[in-house]
């Protein structure tokens, strides 16, 4: 392999000019970089990219800990008959993304309270523990 | 030896436009625009033709161009921001 043309020449535009380089060739300097080369310009929501699937939803939110959720989704006081207790842990984003894409179960969840907790999380409003990890959740990504 | 090979997203999965200094890049699959400047948009392009090795890069770039600073050092260095990016995958 040969690679040594390149690496013999000394890195010196001027020196290069005055042995008579070809002048309509163009020159790229590959290590003439002072700032970087890329620069990325992320949608708005996006900037959270790389957190959404982490960031974090509980059910339901801190403010209403220990009520229960019904069947639809909605937050019922403690002990409802047919309603199920608040999960022990918040969700992950990637977890709820997941069970809204295929259907699959929350972890740690049967089929009903699964579903139970799905419609809770799509109720989420703006201001509610966990509303931004969800409306992240909703960005189309390619 | 470094055996990594670099290749870039099929050329439908990116658009391209020159934008006097810089090249802006839309990659589809991220949503993500790049700004780019020189040598990155022709680095890019050079690795869309198909996976390259670092040396057959060096190769190919020094048949379009005339390179300075033109090292395996200094274009691994280029190279890592596009992979950083996104825009370029080591294999």
């Amino acid at each position: 392999m040969d690679d040594t043309r390149f690496t013999q020449d000394p890195p010196n535009p001027d020196a290069a000019a005055s042995a008579g380089v070809p002048s309509r060739r163009r020159v790229l300097a590959l290590g003439a970089v002072t700032a970087g080369a890329v620069m990325s310009i992320r949608p708005a929501l996006a900037q959270t990219a790389g957190s959404v699937l982490n960031c974090e939803i509980p059910v339901p939110d801190a403010s209403r800990a220990g009520s229960y959720i019904d069947a639809d989704g909605k937050v019922v006081p403690a002990r409802t008959k047919g309603a199920f207790p608040s999960s022990p842990r918040p969700f992950k984003g990637e977890e709820v993304k997941r069970a809204m894409a295929n259907g699959s179960t929350l972890p740690g969840t049967d089929s009903e309270r699964s579903r139970a907790y799905v419609k809770y999380i799509r109720r989420l409003q703006r201001g509610q523990g966990g509303f931004t990890c969800f409306a992240s959740l909703q960005m189309p990504r390619g | 030896m470094d055996i990594s090979v670099y290749r870039a997203p099929p050329s439908d999965g990116l658009l391209i436009a020159p934008l006097d200094e810089f090249t802006a890049v839309y990659h589809r699959a991220s949503g993500i625009t790049h700004l780019l400047t020189d040598p990155a948009p022709q680095i890019l392009v050079a690795v869309q033709d198909g996976a390259r090795s670092l040396d057959a890069l060096l190769v190919h770039l020094g048949r379009d161009y005339d390179l300075t600073d033109g090292t395996r050092e200094a274009l691994a260095a280029r190279l890592e921001e596009l992979v950083e990016a996104g825009l370029v995958e080591r294999a």
